[in-house]
């Protein structure tokens, strides 16, 4: 077990360097010239030289990212072309709101989902089921902002249960945080709930049908019991898998949902660099959202260990 | 063998004029007929028959196992130790399954959970049903193991069943099956998937187990050499329906049923050698089980029948009493016996 989760480990360090070469080189051949941006439109030849010396932007592209991956390896992400702070600050300022948002969209998709599917599937052409699966249809339909503007208008400016917009960091209290961090999960999380629900139920009715369950069936044990152990437990590895992969959606539904509920989070940090063409923070940012998949799809592969002992790579 | 039953005894189970339906598109499926049978304390009683004949549905109608948007018992009774089965609640056999009657299955290669260590699948029917504590039921497991003759018990109880063989996955069917020391054991083509070495070595196990444990068995096969090995009492099943029942050397003495004779003559034999050493062909029985949908108005086995006449395919014959304890549905079993056995 050791073995496999270290060989998983060690196999993400190509990844992580293949991915800092993409990053670097894409933005350098990106059209635009940050220099030219920050100077203005009133700025000579001159002006936009001397900025480009400051920035290194005018040596060798090889020498560029030798500066930058040796930074990297520091921890040191760099400094915003425009504000002057460095990227790594920056990055931290924004990271609770996206990652409060993140985790409870995680929590609240996935302990919805997985027992919707597991019922549906259990009660499979049922009414129950037919229902869940409509809503899963429909979720999928419905688009992040529009789930988001319906979501505010009946539960913040109707029955003003939450609030409409924005962000109360932890250090507000826990309750006044979560109060508003609900509409956005709900509304991030339902496309995922459907994904997750649907590959639950389908993972759930292949695996019902086998003969094992047969089997734990004639042993009289407890439907739970049948279900949630010897079912899902089975059933479970697709499951993960499309919970992983739905990771790397939320993180681009984040930046919608960021936008729309006016959260002061890393999405909306993505959004402002990419406009301004701020490389370092836009590379930062890259760098740390393909670590998170790469981490996420760690976590998958080992549980998968975990999950099904006939999987050893 | 015959030590171990108990003939005075009253019989465990009584099954009468079982019914067992399953709805499908095309139509009501009669898969089970109006089956009556009843098995005594120790016994162990054959049901043999083709692919298709019932015999499964029949197994799986007593534990109340068949997936119940594809078909169920509409009829009949099922008497466990004089309470009747059929009308007792979901919650009340699942008491019952894995406790009192327990089943094997076909295939070992899939009738156990690939995630799940065998030890935790024998213990988890152990604690379900003895209300034994963790501890108490993996030592359980560990007992059942050495019993079914798995070697190194203490190791192998933590593994999974792909670390297993097929004959050892059998083996470790047939301890959980008889973890908690049922009254019945169901075994459902128990030995069909494996290997011919290994099917002896789990029947010789079954029989042995049956001697110290008195399980009473049914035993469902289509091999007439399984049945004449373990069975006293037979029940030879075709499209639904019992049609001959007799103590196994009985019905192999005097086989009553065309069909009976047509499963005999379908077995390979080595010691069947005409003159001058040339080996019989091997007899099939022509044509195939009949669709269940439609109901017959005669003997169902008419169309396959040597013996057949116009009353067979007008007339259902009755299982009737034709010898001491020999029951056959068959107008022309006259006949039939006169024909000597190949």
């Amino acid at each position: 077990m050791s073995a496999y989760i270290l060989r998983r480990l060690l196999a993400t360090f190509p990844v992580m360097a293949v991915v800092a070469i993409f990053v670097f080189v894409l933005l350098r051949l990106a059209p635009g010239d940050p220099a030219a941006l920050i100077a203005g439109d009133d700025a000579t030849a001159a002006d936009i030289a001397n900025i480009r010396t400051r920035l290194g932007l005018d040596l060798p592209i090889w020498h560029q990212f030798v500066i930058w991956i040796g930074g990297i390896l520091q921890g040191d992400l760099g400094v915003s072309i425009f504000s002057n702070l460095p990227v790594t600050r920056l990055i931290a300022q924004r990271l609770e709101p996206t990652l409060m948002l993140a985790l409870a969209t995680l929590i609240v998709a996935v302990s919805l989902a997985v027992p919707l599917g597991v019922l549906a599937a259990w009660k499979a052409k049922s009414l129950v089921d037919r229902i869940v699966m409509g809503f899963s249809v429909m979720g999928f339909a419905v688009p992040v902002f529009l789930a988001g503007y319906v979501l505010i208008y009946i539960f913040a400016i109707q029955l003003r249960w939450l609030p409409v917009q924005g962000y109360k960091p932890l250090a507000d209290g826990f309750w006044a945080s979560i109060q508003s961090l609900v509409l956005p999960a709900i509304a991030l999380g339902t496309a995922y709930m459907a994904l997750i629900a649907r590959i639950t139920r389908a993972s759930m009715l292949e695996v019902l049908s086998q003969d094992y369950i047969r089997t734990a069936n004639s042993k009289g044990l407890a439907t739970e019991r049948v279900l949630l152990l010897h079912a899902l437990k089975n059933a479970a590895v697709p499951i993960v898998t499309i919970i992983g992969i739905g990771i790397a959606l939320l993180i681009s539904g984040v930046v919608i949902t960021e936008t729309v509920f006016n959260i002061p989070g890393l999405g909306r940090l993505t959004v402002d660099a990419v406009l301004k063409r701020d490389y370092p923070i836009v590379q930062g940012l890259i760098l740390v959202f393909a670590m998170t998949k790469v981490f996420i799809n760690l976590m998958v592969d080992i549980s998968y260990a975990f999950l099904d002992p006939r999987i050893r790579y | 063998m015959n030590a171990v039953t108990d003939q005075l005894a009253p019989p465990i189970l009584e099954v009468e004029d079982l019914r067992t339906h399953f709805f499908t598109r095309d139509g009501v499926v009669r898969a089970v007929n109006g089956v009556s049978f009843s098995l005594r304390p120790g016994e162990t009683l054959g049901i043999v028959g083709e692919s298709g004949c019932g015999k499964s549905v029949t197994a799986l109608s007593i534990l109340r196992l068949i997936p119940r948007d594809l078909g169920r018992v509409v009829g009949g009774s099922i008497r466990f130790e004089g309470r009747e089965l059929t009308g007792l609640d979901e919650q009340e056999m699942r008491g019952l399954r894995g406790h009192r009657i327990s089943m094997i299955f076909q295939e070992p290669m899939t009738s156990l959970n690939p995630v799940l260590t065998i030890g935790l699948q024998i213990a988890e029917n152990v604690q379900r049903h003895l209300g034994l504590s963790k501890k108490a039921a993996w030592d359980r497991a560990v007992e059942m193991l050495s019993l079914v003759k798995i070697a190194d018990p203490h190791r192998r109880v933590h593994e999974y069943p792909h670390q297993l063989s097929g004959g050892m996955r059998q083996r470790v069917m047939i301890a959980m099956a008889l973890s908690c020391d049922p009254q019945i054991l169901i075994a459902d083509e128990p030995t069909t998937a494996l290997d011919v070495t290994i099917q002896a070595q789990i029947l010789d196990l079954m029989l042995e187990l049956k001697e110290k444990l008195g399980t009473a068995i049914i035993m469902i096969t289509h091999d007439l050499g399984v049945v004449a090995e373990t069975c006293q009492q037979v029940i030879v099943m075709y499209a639904g329906r019992k049609v001959e029942e007799a103590p196994v050397e009985e019905l192999f003495d005097r086989p009553m049923h065309p069909y009976t004779r047509g499963l005999m003559a379908a077995v390979p034999r080595l010691d069947g050698r005409l003159e001058g050493g040339v080996r019989p062909r091997l007899q099939e029985i022509p044509g195939i089980v009949p669709s269940l949908t439609a109901p017959l108005p005669g003997c169902p086995f008419e169309p396959r029948c040597a013996f057949s006449t116009e009353q067979c395919a007008r007339h259902m014959p009755p299982l009737e009493r034709r010898g001491a304890a020999h029951d056959a549905a068959c107008f022309e079993v006259d006949r039939v016996l006169e024909k000597s056995l190949v």
